[in-house]
């Protein structure tokens, strides 16, 4: 037993935070088109184009801020993208979310093998590094001991993460430009009874999110790793949404829900060398992701109830 | 126009799709055999089946026969389709990836006349038309157990394999058997993925062992373990390369590399059997240590060696041992003992 408690060391919950950054991030991106009333299921995808840019950018533009800028770029572009076939040609958005998944996959192998004359793998070479995002240690934090290894020393865009949580939550909540935005997807009409246009709240919301979907790339291949690989977003940008829909679109709930999956994720892994199948183990998260989603539905159902209850 | 549109999409994403499988070189000889090489997963792993494409190209440098390359992308699904449709215009095709198991069992018998060779897993039993090629990992994974078993100071070392499937432990059980055999004490961890695409995951993996007291995580996963080159690169201690000689992906932490040369084992089937028609036809061909198709890579001589020129030698006469009998390294296959 005492064995087993050793599985909670420092390093499970620096390993949760790693986990859990390029989740948080793209769920502040999916959280925001959700206010509006869109689904981006192509988060994924848009993700792996992210981070595939980023080490583009990273190995032509000089360093991790051409990195970053180009994965930005990117980002806006696609969320202007995707904007664009669900709001002005008001195709489904989630066969468009489909549509961008199957394209990422296709494009960042292409442009990989064409680009850098490698298939599945580029870690940078001698002529051509690739440069990572800088790693911020606090002067003063880093020395608490055993919070300064969780809160010191992590990449640029894990602060960046945190920051935007808050910042989300505020814009969302307490400005009016997140009332619109809510109206947006509540109550279209009523926004445009007011005068202002709830296509161009989409729009926001949709470029809003492709830069979300940057950072989180960028955080994936040149924060997370200094690499890139085919298809190495491995599916965090549905676990992303799953953790949107779990955190209904709260900032701060989405943060909450991306740690649990992170912490899940990283127990899994470590409860392994106390011969649990592995296969076992890796199904945690997801496993974790479907019984939120039951606590979800029971709990819009209890409410439901409630409310009948209270008409009656 | 919002259909057009879509339209336009859909025509895209299909076009990126098949650019990115038709963009592997496909060399077009007049003359020669016609072979196709079916791989589970995809090139780029710089290790399984990258080897089994530098096998292929040398073929079909060497002008011995004409062949192009398919890729699965690790999609089960597409398994029995491009199996197929590469016997249907091809004299030979060579599936590459144990996942095939089940796919040949049912396509070899009904297609008698292509000639399929199977890498990585033993099918006996089906037909003349079908040749299986096995490796020793064991034998090969023994030799860089023993380095790290004679390397590590803490006493503890890991392993990263893609999943828990029988392949993959037959290198564990060579590792864990060649590190005891090294120093009775040493502890052996073993984490599993359940990916082989996934590299952050292998990176967390790494960390997870270097965090418990390893010093050395030998990789068995492919892409994934891409991440625990870079974990052992940040921790500053090493790891264990897989298939191919990895050395070069990063002298200062990987050792050494267990080489499996699946591409070498391929060209020499085929240019037995072109030079004096040997087919073993319904064979399993183990390739084991004798064969040199397994080894150890250290990289080459510009690169920062941290196995001794000593403990080179004593592997070279643990291959000695193992060649003739004296060491019995154990697998994991229950069918192969």
């Amino acid at each position: 037993m005492s064995d087993f408690l050793s599985v909670f060391s420092i390093g499970l919950f620096q390993n949760t935070l790693r986990t859990a950054t390029p989740v948080v991030l793209a769920g502040l991106g999916v959280l925001m088109t959700d206010h509006v009333g869109i689904m981006n299921i192509g988060m994924d995808g848009m993700m792996l184009c992210g981070a595939f840019f980023a080490v583009l950018g990273s190995c032509f533009l000089g360093g991790w801020v051409g990195g970053l800028a180009l994965a930005l770029a990117i980002g806006l572009l696609l969320g202007a993208f995707f904007g664009l076939f669900v709001i002005e040609f008001k195709s489904d958005e989630y066969v468009i979310g489909v549509a961008l998944n199957i394209f990422a996959g296709g494009l960042t192998v292409f442009l990989l093998r064409t680009i850098f004359g490698v298939a599945g793998a580029f870690s940078g070479t001698d002529a051509l590094p690739i440069h990572p995002l800088p790693a911020i240690q606090i002067p003063l934090i880093r020395d608490i001991p055993i919070l300064g290894s969780l809160l010191s020393g992590n990449t640029l865009l894990v602060y960046v993460s945190w920051l935007m949580v808050i910042i989300s939550y505020v814009v969302i909540y307490r400005t009016p430009l997140g009332f619109w935005m809510r109206a947006a997807g509540e109550n279209p009409e009523a926004l445009r009874a007011a005068g202002k246009s709830p296509e161009k709240m989409k729009y926001l919301a949709s470029i809003i999110c492709g830069l979300y979907s940057g950072l989180a790339g960028a955080h994936l291949s040149l924060g997370y790793l200094t690499m890139f690989t085919e298809n190495m977003s491995a599916s965090r940008g549905f676990i992303a949404v799953a953790c949107v829909i779990f955190g209904r679109s709260n900032p701060s709930k989405v943060f909450l829900a991306a740690l649990l999956f992170g912490f899940i994720d990283a127990l899994g892994m470590r409860v392994q060398s106390f011969n649990i199948s592995s296969n076992l183990t890796s199904l945690a998260p997801y496993m974790a992701t479907v019984i939120m989603m039951i606590w979800v539905a029971w709990r819009r159902e209890r409410r439901q109830l409630k409310i009948a209850k209270i008409e009656r | 126009m919002k259909k057009l549109i879509s339209l336009i999409l859909a025509v895209a994403a299909v076009v990126s799709v098949t650019a990115s499988l038709t963009s592997c070189k496909n060399t077009n000889n007049e003359e020669g055999l016609k072979m196709a090489v079916v791989l589970a997963g995809a090139t780029g792993d710089r290790s399984f089946y990258d080897s089994a494409n530098e096998g292929l190209q040398n073929l079909v440098e060497s002008g011995a026969v004409k062949g192009r390359l398919i890729e699965c992308q690790n999609d089960a699904s597409m398994f029995t389709t491009n199996l197929i449709s590469a016997a249907e215009s091809n004299d030979m095709v060579v599936a590459v990836g144990w996942e095939f198991w089940d796919v040949l069992t049912e396509c070899a018998p009904q297609l008698p006349d292509t000639k399929f060779i199977f890498v990585d897993n033993g099918l006996d039993g089906i037909g003349d038309n079908l040749l299986s090629i096995t490796y020793a990992q064991n034998e090969g994974s023994f030799l860089v157990g023993y380095i790290a078993g004679k390397l590590t100071t803490t006493g503890k070392i890991g392993a990263v394999g893609g999943e828990d499937s029988e392949t993959i432990n037959d290198f564990i059980v060579g590792y864990e058997a060649g590190a005891k055999y090294a120093n009775p004490n040493v502890q052996v961890q073993t984490q599993y993925a359940g990916t082989y695409e996934d590299p952050a995951r292998g990176k967390e993996l790494a960390l997870a062992l270097y965090d418990s007291g390893c010093d050395i995580v030998f990789q068995v996963a492919s892409r994934t373990g891409e991440g625990v080159f870079e974990a052992a690169a940040e921790r500053g201690l090493y790891a264990i390369g897989v298939d191919s000689d990895q050395k070069y992906i990063n002298p200062d932490v990987i050792i050494c590399s267990m080489v499996k040369e699946v591409g070498l084992s391929i060209e020499q089937t085929v240019s037995n059997m072109l030079s004096d028609g040997t087919w073993n036809g319904g064979e399993i061909w183990v390739a084991d240590m004798s064969t040199g198709l397994i080894d150890v890579g250290y990289g080459d001589n510009t690169m920062t060696q941290q196995v001794s020129d000593e403990l080179k030698e004593e592997v070279e006469q643990i291959k000695a041992d193992i060649i003739s009998g004296k060491i019995k390294v154990p697998t994991a296959f229950t069918s192969n003992e």
